[in-house]
């Protein structure tokens, strides 16, 4: 009897225990992509939109945010702008959830912002 | 009276009670960490709407007298930008982006010193604020007898360096 109570007890609690670790962690992993991606909005504006600095600080930022740049996908659009012209940068990844006894997935994370060219060329 | 202290099934019992405990607590993660998001976008979003509209100085003026000085859309700016950043997040706000932000306070301050009415601050350099509330969607609240939407406050200065 106590060891189907345990059995019952541990396949009820701990996926509840779990998904409140995973979600939660995923939603601070989200945050940090978006800080990431409005940072990179703002040097795109200052670079007149796609260019290598604004690549590798991107990925600093990722990475300072514990987020592998690798696993990142990166969508800047239009790449060259004009002054006063509006740049989206777009960030999007995958978060894997696995939450014991019930699922594994992964969890869409996108962020976006947009910015406006400042170089008047 | 044996049943008292017969502790058999209470293994069971005590789980059956804590599991909607936990249920509800982990639908009360995933709503504030959804929340949270939202109010750091909306944050976000005010910030960069006010940082480009101070980022586009009036270059005539600033060639004849040196002196950093808006232009003259730059309120106009800040609200589209409001805008097009909130519509980004759509699904997470209960108005439209258009709607919220034609009703936000943007207030533009092309010359310094100048003063807040809004807030009694005091700007030194030319300045662009943003004062708005924006409805977010909050369903798991709703579910569990809270406010399904809550209003975010949020206030943006920006002045150029």
């Amino acid at each position: 009897m106590a060891t189907l109570e345990t059995t019952f007890a541990i396949t009820m609690l701990v996926p509840l225990l779990f998904s409140i670790l995973e979600f939660g962690s995923a939603l601070e992993r989200w945050l940090a992509q978006d800080a990431a991606t409005v940072q990179a909005a703002r040097y795109a504006g200052e670079l007149g939109g796609d260019a290598p600095e604004l690549r590798v600080f991107l990925a600093e930022q990722l990475r300072v945010a514990g987020i592998d740049p690798e696993r990142v996908s990166v969508d800047i659009v239009p790449s060259r702008v004009g002054w006063r012209e509006p740049v989206r940068v777009s960030l999007s990844s995958a978060y894997p959830v696995t939450i014991p006894f019930l699922f594994s997935t992964t969890v869409p994370l996108r962020s976006s912002a947009i910015s406006r060219g400042e170089v008047n060329r | 009276m044996s049943w008292i202290h017969d502790d058999r099934g209470s293994a069971l019992v005590l789980t059956l009670v804590i599991a909607p405990l936990l249920l509800v607590a982990l639908a009360g993660v995933l709503q504030l960490g959804a929340l949270r998001v939202a109010s750091a976008r909306v944050r976000a979003a005010a910030d960069l709407a006010t940082l480009v509209a101070v980022n586009d100085q009036d270059d005539a003026e600033l060639a004849r007298s040196g002196t950093l000085r808006l232009a003259a859309d730059a309120a106009d700016v800040a609200r589209e930008f409001f805008a097009r950043e909130l519509a980004l997040s759509a699904p997470l706000l209960d108005r439209a982006a258009d709607d919220i932000a034609a009703g936000a306070d943007v207030v533009a301050y092309p010359s310094a010193p100048a003063y807040d009415a809004r807030t009694g601050a005091r700007y030194d350099r030319p300045t662009v604020r943003i004062a708005a509330d924006v409805p977010v969607r909050t369903p798991i609240f709703g579910a569990l007898v809270l406010r399904p939407v809550t209003i975010l406050h949020v206030l943006a200065v920006s002045s150029p360096r």
